[in-house]
């Protein structure tokens, strides 16, 4: 839900738990939609296309080393590091 | 509270009005020390939900099987009776997990998938089973927030909030951790000494005596899991690698890396690791 943007376009109508259709499916989300869901502490919904990779190598690369901080001085943990780095960047050779 | 106290507490979990009904009926059926595998296909096949999420699991990245299994009969017969038992035990536990921690039932499953994926490369005969003690290792975590969870609320905003290991968040609030909780109820429940160890363990795997591998196994898992940023266990952080479960594990580096190449596209081709029953 943290991760919903305006413009995306739902996959799945979103529904209360009495079973009423609150937004219908293919409709695109405004700013106002996402409130009002965030109000109503609806957490997850489905939206289309976004099963691909979104993020840049760049921004892979800077969540690992984020991931990575308290450790990455402790033994064997800069091998592991490595590894994972390698195949983020050999995903986008 | 002191820890005996919540020790106990811990234990009785199974008289909270909160607890999934699908779990409390399991927890009837595989109390019985000499259930059969008819009895437990019978009992699945009997609910629908049960029946679909346990299709889903087996068919999900956790198992590398090849094509479709479609039947419930087929499922147990190759899956056998002790992970058909724990894999239960993971989907009635799904809605609660989710519950607790967003993202902890996909971190589960990763845990799993890793599991499995290192016990194959350490040409053991039951991968398996292995994986299913990747699947519940967290389960203290269910537990603790199914039996307090105002303080467990805490617990998450704190390793948040303050940038920290979720274990240390756990100790800080409760004395004791997920895995401390996770080890009481998985000897309360009576479930094998490959279950109860690494779930007790995964975060001391030196201490494991009687399955030490398996332990070492869902230590590394886990840590492969977070440091793939697959789902979410409370906190963002990898955390280090014993020296003994890696000594133990002894893999060489061609070995991490293939290991690291199968998980990542075993999450990347994942689709749906939801178990939403539509």
């Amino acid at each position: 839900m943290e991760l919903l943007k305006p413009g995306a376009k739902l996959a799945k109508p979103i529904v209360n738990d009495s079973g009423m259709i609150l937004i219908g499916e293919g409709v695109e989300l405004k700013d106002s939609h996402i409130a009002r869901l965030q109000d109503m502490c609806i957490s997850t919904v489905f939206v289309e296309g976004t099963t691909g990779p979104s993020k840049t190598t760049e921004e892979m690369l800077a969540e690992l080393d984020e991931r990575f901080r308290k450790t990455e001085g402790e033994p064997h943990m800069g091998t592991v590091k490595r590894i994972f780095k390698e195949y983020i960047e050999g995903m986008s050779s | 509270m002191d820890t005996r106290e919540m020790r106990i507490q811990i234990e009785n979990i199974d008289t909270l009005p909160t607890i999934p009904s699908i779990l409390r009926k399991l927890l009837a059926v595989i109390d019985k020390p000499k259930i059969s595998i008819n009895e437990i296909g019978s009992f699945i096949a009997n609910d629908p939900v049960l029946t679909s999420r346990v299709l889903k699991v087996i068919n999900s990245p956790m198992y590398g099987f090849p094509g479709r299994i479609s039947s419930l009969n087929q499922a147990l017969i190759l899956l056998g009776l002790n992970v058909v038992r724990g894999m239960l035990l993971g989907v009635s536990v799904f809605e609660a997990m989710q519950k607790t921690m967003v993202g902890l039932w996909e971190h589960s499953l990763g845990c799993a998938i890793a599991s499995r994926i290192i016990a194959t490369k350490k040409g053991m005969k039951e991968p398996e089973e292995v994986s299913i003690a990747g699947l519940l290792h967290d389960i203290g975590k269910v537990v603790m927030g199914l039996k307090f969870p105002e303080e467990y609320s805490l617990a998450i905003s704190d390793a948040q909030n303050g940038q920290t290991f979720m274990l240390d968040a756990e100790k800080k609030q409760f004395n004791i951790s997920h895995a401390d909780a996770g080890g009481w109820i998985a000897h309360k429940w009576n479930f094998p000494q490959n279950l109860v160890e690494p779930i007790e363990y995964h975060h001391k795997p030196h201490l494991s005596k009687v399955v030490p591998l398996q332990t070492a196994i869902v230590h590394v898992a886990d840590l492969l899991t977070r440091a793939a940023g697959f789902g979410f266990a409370g906190d963002n952080f990898v955390p280090a690698v014993h020296p003994f479960a890696w000594e133990l594990l002894n893999l060489s580096e061609g070995d991490l890396k293939e290991i690291v190449s199968e998980l990542e596209d075993s999450f990347g081709q994942a689709g749906d690791f939801m178990l939403s029953d539509d």
